[in-house]
């Protein structure tokens, strides 16, 4: 007897996707994470606009991600001028992604993952009955904003960050308010771990899984970095972010506006679990609040990319001080930028977004304008991933009802905290070579 | 008086504007007293989609056939439909004239398969039902969203400003960077409500949310011109948020 899963739109993701599972008696015939976003055609859009404007058209890819998509473009950007920037400028930068990893994985943790894992429909129906649970995390949520405002100059979208450095460097008081709140989020994480590492487990999934995370070369960090580390079953690849075409090797796929990645034919998984799996640990209390969420890495669970969230969240409010700290310590002496002059030139640059490894590959002619430009999203990296994940969910779940299977689909999908907005453009021009 | 309720969709976009919403985070629990949320896919599963609504938000633009028809849908059940961001209100980034036709774009981005997605050029949300509210932004400004539902909730029709972000820049008493540094600032044409953000900053407005109804074009050509900035690069420059308003609306 065949039986079709379906679930429409999912809800509490961003972006439209829909879950479909087909199966004939106990065997799944077929899995699809179907992503239907409309085509907005960025890529192509940007084509012959100065380098100017770049950042600012596409950081619009994706709100949730519009931190990472600014300064990937400028990384890129920058790479493909041959421009240095300053030191003061790359710890800013540093601080404003953590700022976005921070309000990424607040948001997701405690308004779109742990309504599931406690059986509530949303936080604000969670907030009934845990009131404290959800004012914490959005707490979390307004600090990682407040970096994002006080450097990035707005939460959504920044419009601070330029090509060699920002507009306007923060004021010193603007980092003391911010080194306050700071403060507070310190103790609103321990009272996350409490919370986190009360959840009932969920532990319906496991498979052997590909990790690929950005090298941080022993300091966690987002930001810098040009080289991916590649893990499976002890195995180990090491690619160059100019070499990204040949990790993300895709293939079309007719559900959906992405192609689908994969290494050595295995698909592999991106993001915050990947991240700690591929680096060293970043320091004695991530390693602590490792072991209180029972978090043993490797993991083949999907699930445990919520709480490597969880370890990423607390890590980033300490390390965010530490950063707040030490710029009030030694004062912001540097220019706010350095000059950019435009020349013909290529370059691909790669960073940690929230979800995973981001790729921004642009070509610009004499004048600073875009000949080319090619955006790969972690989103559509990880599809692939999630439809592998879903085939052994639903193969190892003893409960083969529908409704059971829905909520662990639907759990799974969440869980890589998906961004769909972002993801439909990782589609490139490949068919017509 | 009962709660009114309140539906808030997206439609192709960066999720930005619900993302403005939920990013009240000191508001967000007392919207949930005043509103009755029925349907917020973004935020909440279980949701009722077919209900009536007082109150539709609605953000992104019309790319495809799909969002044309799930408008309409939530046109159909909504008493008052507030378009909120730039790409529903003017069309946004993806209605920019990238000077090609939509096939070819969607070749150079997808390949030969490109020619089978639904896809349809950007429209904003007035070119396919009728909007009740205008709220530009990209994103949307907090004060504006919480601004106007206090509004409706007292049966009120929102007051947005009409004038310019030049206004709230000279409020501020920033140096004018159109004046002083020469740069293409669209200031003097954009819509305020960002308290001049950008320029406060040191950057020149892009433009993000679109066009200014009480904003003095031809004067500003003129000042533009004397600065040597020529229409073609202001205009250039507004239509890559609001294209629309390019085209002669």
């Amino acid at each position: 007897m065949s039986t079709t899963i379906r679930v429409e739109h999912l809800a509490r993701v961003e972006g439209h996707g829909g879950i479909t599972v087909e199966m004939d008696g106990g065997a799944v015939t077929a899995v699809r994470f179907d992503l239907f976003e409309g085509a907005r055609l960025l890529e192509s859009l940007i084509r012959g606009r100065s380098y100017e404007d770049v950042a600012q058209i596409v950081s619009r890819i994706c709100a949730i991600c519009s931190a990472a998509h600014s300064l990937t473009s400028i990384k890129a950007t920058e790479a493909a001028f041959g421009i240095e920037v300053s030191p003061q400028t790359h710890l800013l930068r540093d601080l404003l992604y953590r700022g976005e990893n921070i309000e990424s994985h607040a948001l997701h943790l405690f308004c779109l993952a742990a309504p599931d894992y406690l059986g509530y429909p949303s936080a604000t129906a969670l907030a009934a009955d845990h009131p404290d649970a959800v004012k914490t995390g959005l707490r979390l949520k307004k600090l990682g904003n407040l970096i994002q405002e006080t450097i990035g100059g707005r939460a959504i979208h920044p419009v601070n960050v330029v090509p060699g450095g920002f507009g306007k460097l923060p004021s010193a008081d603007e980092l003391r308010a911010l080194r306050a709140g700071l403060l507070h989020g310190v103790e609103d994480c321990k009272a996350t771990l409490d919370l986190l590492s009360g959840l009932p487990p969920a532990d319906f999934c496991h498979s052997p899984t590909v990790f690929a995370g950005l090298d941080m070369k022993g300091d966690y960090g987002y930001y810098a970095g040009d080289e991916i580390v590649v893990k499976a079953n002890g195995r180990q690849r090491r690619v160059r972010a100019a070499d990204y075409r040949s990790l993300t090797n895709e293939t079309p796929v007719p559900h959906a506006h992405a192609k689908h990645s994969s290494f050595d034919g295995k698909p592999f998984m991106v993001g915050a679990l990947a991240r700690l799996t591929v680096n060293a640990l970043p320091d004695d209390a991530a390693a602590s609040a490792m072991r209180r969420l029972g978090l043993r890495l490797p993991s083949g669970n999907p699930m445990d990319n919520n709480m490597a969230q969880a370890v990423e969240l607390i890590y980033d409010v300490g390390r965010a001080l530490a950063i707040v700290d030490k710029l009030l310590a030694e004062g912001l002496n540097e220019a706010p930028r350095v000059p950019v002059k435009p020349k013909a030139g290529a370059a691909t640059a790669v960073t940690e977004a929230p979800r995973g490894l981001l790729f921004h590959s642009y070509a610009y002619d004499a004048d600073g304008r875009i000949v080319s430009a090619d955006v790969i999203t972690p989103t559509a990296i990880n599809a692939a991933s999630i439809e592998d994940h879903f085939r052994h969910a639903v193969e190892q779940s003893a409960d083969k009802s529908v409704p059971a299977l829905t909520r662990k689909l639907e759990m799974i999908a969440r869980a890589y905290d998906p961004c769909i907005s972002c993801s439909v453009h990782l589609i490139q021009k490949r068919g017509s070579a | 008086m009962s709660k009114p309720t309140v539906g808030i969709f997206g439609l192709t976009g960066c999720a930005g504007d619900q993302l403005a919403i939920i990013n009240c985070e000191d508001e967000l629990l007392d919207l949930v007293n005043l509103l009755d949320i029925r349907d917020f896919v973004m935020a909440a599963s279980e949701g009722d989609h077919t209900c009536q609504l007082d109150i539709a938000f609605v953000e992104g633009a019309v790319l495809s056939k799909h969002d044309e028809e799930y408008l309409k849908k939530i046109r159909a059940r909504a008493k008052t439909l507030v378009a909120i961001g730039t790409c529903a209100v003017w069309g946004g980034v993806a209605a920019m004239d990238g000077g090609r036709g939509r096939d070819e774009m969607l070749n150079e981005v997808y390949g030969p398969a490109g020619a089978r997605y639904d896809s349809t050029p950007a429209r904003a949300l007035g070119e396919v039902v009728k909007v009740d509210l205008k709220i530009s932004g990209c994103p949307i400004e907090k004060d504006q969203f919480l601004g106007a539902v206090a509004n409706l909730l007292n049966g009120d029709a929102p007051l947005l400003a009409g004038y310019a972000v030049c206004a709230e820049c000279k409020m501020r008493e920033n140096n004018c960077l159109l004046v002083e540094n020469h740069q293409v600032c669209c200031g003097p044409l954009t819509v305020a409500g960002c308290g001049a953000r950008c320029p406060g900053l040191g950057i020149a407005c892009v433009g993000c949310r679109g066009p200014a109804a009480d904003a003095n074009f031809p004067s500003a050509m003129e000042m533009f011109a004397a600065k040597g900035i020529g229409a073609d690069r202001i205009t250039a420059k507004l239509k890559t948020f609001a294209n629309a308003a390019g085209g002669g609306q």
